[in-house]
C-alpha cells in the first residue's frame, strides 16, 4: 500500500490532483479485469513527457489512452501499471475552414470536434464505433473507422499530420498540415493503428469534408443473402457512389430483426441523390427486395446511428465482436458461413458487412450460460480465421470476454512483415514502455 | 545544390565523400559484372559509358551522377540475387523505374548498380469485380489504365509524365498528379506490395484486402523514395470511370482573382475533381508555342474538372460560372465533348513542353502551401523572381495548394546558378513559412535534401534516420538521398 501512496504522491507531483483520476474510478480503465495502478491525465506534452520519464525510472508500463474505449483490444496484459490518458488535451489548435484541414489536440472527442465543424459547413468523415465518446488521438492509434470509408476512406486517407511524444520522451512529428506532402518518410502511417505502442500521440491534423446538401439512407430487405449479397455487388460495380453500403445478417439496424437488409446513404447534391434513389430502386427490384424505404431527418440519423454502434460492446452479458478483412468478391460466402453458425449454434451471431471495403464485423452474443461456452466459441472463432485466411483475408477479436482472449490469438498471423514490426518497436520503445505484449505477435 | 554551377560528376563529390561506406571502385572486367551477367544474361547488363549516360539522370537533368552498371531483372529472385552480390562486394544499389522523376531520387551518387525495372512490366492480374489490379513495377502508369478502360475502370493516380513514367516508381515517390484533389495520391491506391528487402529477402507486404494486422509497413514503403528495398509487385486499386464530366477554363485577368474563386468553390463545398492554374508567364509560353488562343496579357488561366454522375452536375457547372463572373472572368470555356475536354487538358499538360522555348534549363519546385496562403506565396514568388532577376513561370495544383514555380535559368552561367540556389531556398522557405510543405509529389531525393530542415527538426529526421536504419542497416540502398547534412544546415543558416 505504502508503494501505491508513493507511486500517487509521484504523480500528483508532475500531473498535480487533477491530473490523476481518483482510485474509486480506477475500475472504468479496467483491461481484462485487471485495473491500473493509476490514471493519469496530463494536461500538456511537456507533462506526458514527465510521466514517461518517471514511468521508465521506476520500470512501470505505460497504456497510452484517449476515452478508454477501445483499450480493451488486444492481447490480456499480466498487469496494468500506468494508463495515460490525453483527454485533457482536447482543443481545436487551427481551423481554417477554407482550407478543409484542421489540427486539433489528441484528446479532443470526435462529436465536439464534429460540432465545432459544422458551425462552418463541414465534418470530419469517419464515424467509428463509440463516436460519442471517443478521441481523435484514440481514432487514429486504433485505425477506427465506419461505414463511410466506403466514400471517403479511412484513416489513413485522412490524416496528414501527427505530434508524437516517443518513449524517450522526445516529442517529434511526422507528415504536416497540407493535403499533399511527400517530404520525407511517411510516419504517420506507422503510428496509424500502432495501438500506444509506438508513442504517445498529442496533435493530429486532418483532412475534412463539406457537409453535404441532403442525406438520404436507403433501407431494402431481402429474403436471402445471395439477393443482398448481388445487389450489394450490382450497386458496387455502378456509377452509384453510396457513402456506405452496409449489409446485415441477423441483426437489422433498429429493429434488429433477422432477415438480411442492406443499408445505403446517399448524400450530395440534391439532384444527384435523387438520380442514385432511382437507380437504387430499379437494382433492388430486380434483386428481389421485398421491403425498399427511402429515409430522411430523423428516422435516417436514427438508422445511421444504429448502423455505427454495431461493433460496439455495450452489452452487459458477454458478446464477442471480431472484424475480418476480406476481398469484396468472398464477403458473401464468408456471410454464408455466419449465418450456417448461427443456424448450429446455441448463441446467437449476427454480422455488419461493409460491402465496399470487404470489412466484416462478426458478433457472438447470447451464449447459454453467462461465461459462455468459452471453448467453443474459440472454435467457432478459430474456423471463421480459417474461412478468411482460405481467401487471403484475416480476422482480428475486437472485444471478447478474457478467458476467450487467453484461448484465442486476438491478432491472428502476421506473416513475413513480423520480424520488421519487431524491429520497429524494439527502435520506437528499447526500454518496453508502451502498451507492451498486446499488439500483434506480443509486440 | 551549390554545385548546379558545375559539370556534372562533381555535383556529387562530397555527398560520396559523406557516404560512410567506401565506395565499390568498379575495374576493367571486374568480377561483379560477370556474377550479375549470371544472374541476369550478360545481353541484360550495360557497362559501357555510352549507354550508361542515359542513365545518368532522371527528369530533373541537371542533377548527373553515372552508374558503374545497369542490369535488368525480370523476377523478384533475380532482384533478390543481385541485392545479395551488392551486398556481399559492399556496393551500392538504386531502383530505377522510367526515368521521368524529378528530384533526382534514382541517381548513383556514388555509383554502383541500377537494377533497370523496365522489364518487369507485366500486368499480372486484373479483378474487376475487386476492382483491382497486380502489376510488376516497371508497367507504365497508362498502360494500366489502358488495359481496364474497356471494362469502364481506371487507375486514378495521373502524374502529367504518365505516359512514360512507370508505377514502381510511383511508388517510391508516392507520385500525385492534378486528380488527387478529389482522388488523393499514390498512397490511397496501393492495396499490397512484394519487395526484396536491403538484405534481399522477398516479403509481401498488405495484400488484396484494405487491412491486414499489425503495422502498416505498406504504407511506409510508399514514398520511401527507393531507401527502404525495392517493389518487385504491387496490388493496386482501380476506380470506376466517372459517368461524366464538366470541364471548364476560365481566363482571370489576375492571379488573386482566380485563387479567389478556387476558395469559393471549395467554401461551397463542391470538391472539383481537379483545380489546375497557369499564371501570366506559363499563358503566354504555351500560347506562343502551342496557339490555344490564350490571350497573352491574361493574368491567369484555371481549369475546373468535375467529375461523377451526370445528375446534378450542370447546376455545379452553373455554379462555378457564377463564381467565374463574380471574380471577372474575362472568358470561360466549357468543353462540350470529350475531344474538347482532351483539348483543355492538353494546354495544362503542354506546359511543360514549352519552357524549352524560354530557357536552356529549368527546375520545378514543388512546394505545396494551405490554399488560403495561395495568392500571398504567388506575390511572394514574384517578388522573389524579381529580386534575383531569375525568371519564374507558375502551373500548378491550385485545388490541393500545389504550386509548382518553374525556375528559369542557363545551367552555364555559373552566377546565375547560384541566384537559382538562393530563388530555391527562399521560395520552399515561404512554402514552410506558410504552413506548407516543400514537395508535394515529386519527393526530396538529391533535389531538396538541403530544404528538409525548414519542415522537420534534427529530432523528426533523427526519427527518419532510425527507419531507414532498420530498412537499409548496410545504408547499401539508394544512398544520398532525403537526409540533410552538416553543410545543408549551414546553407539554411541554421
Amino acid at each position: 500500500m505504502s508503494n501505491s501512496n508513493q507511486l500517487h504522491e509521484d504523480l500528483v507531483q508532475i500531473v498535480g490532483e487533477a491530473g490523476l483520476l481518483p482510485d474509486n474510478q480506477l475500475n472504468r480503465y479496467a483491461i481484462d479485469g485487471i485495473g491500473p495502478q493509476a490514471v493519469v491525465l496530463p494536461a500538456s506534452t511537456h507533462e506526458i513527457q514527465e510521466v514517461l520519464g518517471y514511468a521508465a525510472d521506476n520500470e512501470l508500463s505505460v497504456i497510452p489512452a484517449g476515452s478508454g474505449t477501445k483499450l480493451g483490444i488486444g492481447v490480456p496484459p499480466e498487469e496494468v501499471d500506468l494508463i495515460l490518458s490525453t483527454s485533457r488535451l482536447d482543443q481545436i489548435l487551427e481551423y481554417e475552414p477554407a482550407d478543409l484541414t484542421v489540427t486539433v489536440e489528441a484528446g479532443i472527442r470526435l462529436a465536439v470536434l464534429q460540432a465545432k465543424l459544422t458551425e462552418h459547413g463541414q465534418y470530419f468523415s469517419l464515424d467509428p464505433p463509440y463516436a460519442d465518446r471517443c478521441t481523435i488521438g484514440g481514432i487514429t492509434a486504433t485505425n477506427a473507422s465506419g461505414p463511410s470509408r466506403l466514400r471517403f476512406g479511412s484513416a489513413r486517407d485522412l490524416v496528414l499530420g501527427m505530434r508524437v511524444v516517443q518513449s524517450s520522451g522526445t516529442v517529434v512529428k511526422s507528415g504536416g498540415k497540407v493535403v499533399k506532402n511527400v517530404a520525407g518518410y511517411d510516419l504517420n502511417k506507422l503510428y496509424l493503428g500502432s495501438f500506444g505502442t509506438l508513442g504517445v500521440i498529442t496533435e493530429v491534423s486532418l483532412k475534412l469534408q463539406p457537409l453535404p446538401e441532403i442525406e438520404r439512407n436507403i433501407l431494402l430487405t431481402f429474403a436471402d443473402v445471395g439477393e443482398a449479397v448481388n445487389t450489394a455487388s450490382e450497386i458496387s460495380g455502378s456509377q452509384l457512389l453510396p457513402t456506405f453500403l452496409n449489409l446485415f445478417i441477423n441483426g437489422a439496424p433498429l429493429t434488429d430483426s433477422p432477415e438480411p437488409c442492406l443499408l445505403m446513404g446517399l448524400d450530395g447534391h440534391p439532384e444527384t441523390v435523387e438520380w442514385q434513389i432511382d437507380s437504387v430502386k430499379t437494382i433492388a427490384q430486380q434483386n428481389e427486395a421485398v421491403g425498399v424505404g427511402v429515409y430522411q431527418g430523423q428516422r435516417q440519423q436514427e438508422l445511421r446511428g444504429s448502423m455505427c454502434t454495431f461493433p460496439e460492446d455495450g452489452s452487459a452479458t458477454p458478446i464477442v465482436i471480431c472484424r475480418a478483412n476480406l476481398r469484396r468478391t468472398d464477403v458473401g460466402d464468408f456471410l454464408n458461413t455466419v449465418l450456417e453458425m448461427n443456424d448450429s449454434s446455441s448463441w446467437r451471431v449476427r454480422a455488419m458487412g461493409l460491402m465496399g471495403n470487404g470489412v466484416v464485423y462478426v458478433i457472438f452474443s447470447d451464449f447459454p450460460d453467462s461465461e459462455g461456452p468459452v471453448e467453443h466459441v474459440a472454435d467457432a472463432i478459430a474456423n471463421l480465421r480459417d474461412a478468411a485466411a482460405n481467401v487471403g483475408g484475416n480476422l482480428i477479436i475486437e472485444s471478447a470476454p478474457t478467458a476467450l482472449k487467453r484461448q484465442i490469438d486476438v491478432w491472428g498471423p502476421v506473416g513475413g512483415s513480423f520480424e520488421l514490426m519487431k524491429a520497429i518497436k524494439t527502435k520506437f520503445d528499447p526500454v518496453g514502455l508502451l502498451n507492451v505484449g498486446r499488439f500483434v505477435g506480443g509486440i | 545544390m551549390g554545385s548546379l554551377a558545375h559539370n556534372a560528376p562533381i555535383v556529387f563529390t562530397f555527398h560520396a565523400l559523406r557516404f560512410t561506406h567506401e565506395v565499390y571502385p568498379m575495374k576493367e572486367n571486374d568480377p561483379l559484372i560477370s556474377e550479375l551477367a549470371n544472374i541476369v544474361g550478360s545481353e541484360h547488363v550495360i557497362t559501357d559509358s555510352t549507354s550508361l549516360s542515359v542513365y545518368e539522370c532522371d527528369g530533373a537533368t541537371v542533377f548527373k551522377a553515372l552508374p558503374d552498371v545497369v542490369v535488368f531483372p525480370t523476377t523478384p529472385q533475380e532482384i533478390s540475387a543481385i541485392v545479395k552480390l551488392a551486398n556481399k562486394h559492399n556496393v551500392p544499389f538504386v531502383a530505377r523505374g522510367a526515368g521521368t522523376g524529378l528530384s533526382g531520387g534514382m541517381l548513383t551518387v556514388n555509383g554502383g548498380i541500377i537494377i533497370a525495372l523496365n522489364r518487369m512490366n507485366r500486368i499480372l492480374e486484373i479483378d474487376i469485380a475487386n476492382q483491382q489490379a497486380v502489376v510488376e513495377p516497371g508497367v507504365v502508369n497508362l498502360w494500366l489504365t489502358q488495359a481496364v478502360q474497356d471494362d469502364g475502370y481506371y487507375y486514378a493516380p495521373d502524374p502529367s509524365s504518365q505516359q512514360a513514367c512507370s508505377i514502381g516508381g510511383n511508388i517510391a515517390e508516392n507520385s500525385g498528379g492534378p486528380h488527387t484533389l478529389k482522388y488523393g495520391v499514390t498512397s490511397n491506391h496501393v492495396l499490397g506490395l512484394e519487395v526484396v528487402l536491403t538484405d534481399g529477402e522477398i516479403v509481401e507486404f498488405g495484400g488484396a484486402v484494405e487491412e491486414t494486422p499489425g503495422y502498416d509497413i505498406r504504407g511506409v514503403m510508399i514514398g520511401s523514395e527507393g531507401t527502404f528495398g525495392i517493389v518487385t509487385k504491387a496490388t493496386v486499386r482501380l476506380l470506376r470511370k466517372p459517368e461524366g464530366y464538366q470541364t471548364l477554363l476560365g481566363i482571370f485577368e489576375t492571379i488573386d482573382d482566380a485563387s479567389n474563386v478556387v476558395s469559393s468553390i471549395i467554401a461551397k463545398g463542391i470538391i472539383p475533381a481537379a483545380l489546375e492554374m497557369m499564371d501570366h508567364f506559363v499563358i503566354k509560353a504555351v500560347e506562343e508555342a502551342f496557339h490555344w488562343g490564350f490571350p497573352l496579357d491574361a493574368g491567369a488561366v484555371l481549369i475546373v474538372e468535375l467529375d461523377g454522375i451526370k445528375a446534378g452536375m450542370q447546376s455545379q457547372a452553373e455554379q462555378i460560372t457564377e463564381i467565374f463572373n463574380e471574380n471577372n472572368c474575362r472568358e470561360t470555356r466549357y468543353a462540350k465533348d470529350e475531344e474538347d475536354r482532351q483539348q483543355i487538358w492538353k494546354s495544362r499538360k503542354s506546359a511543360f513542353g514549352s519552357f524549352g522555348r524560354l530557357a536552356p534549363n529549368y527546375i520545378t519546385q514543388d512546394g505545396v502551401v494551405p490554399r488560403t496562403q495561395l495568392p500571398k506565396v504567388l506575390r511572394r514568388i514574384a517578388e522573389i523572381s524579381e529580386k534575383y532577376d531569375i525568371p519564374i513561370a507558375n502551373v500548378f495544383h491550385a485545388g490541393d495548394g500545389n504550386i509548382h514555380p518553374i525556375v528559369l535559368f542557363d545551367e552555364r552561367d555559373a552566377d546565375q546558378c547560384e541566384r537559382v540556389e538562393a530563388v530555391n531556398m527562399e521560395i520552399l522557405r515561404a512554402c514552410a513559412e506558410a504552413g506548407g510543405t516543400i514537395t508535394g509529389e515529386h519527393g526530396i531525393g538529391v533535389e531538396k535534401m538541403d530544404y528538409m530542415p525548414l519542415i522537420f527538426n534534427p529530432q523528426d529526421l533523427a526519427v527518419m534516420a532510425t527507419v531507414k536504419d532498420i530498412f537499409n542497416p548496410s545504408g547499401l540502398c539508394n544512398p544520398g538521398k532525403i537526409f540533410p547534412t552538416a553543410e545543408s544546415y549551414a546553407k539554411l543558416g541554421l
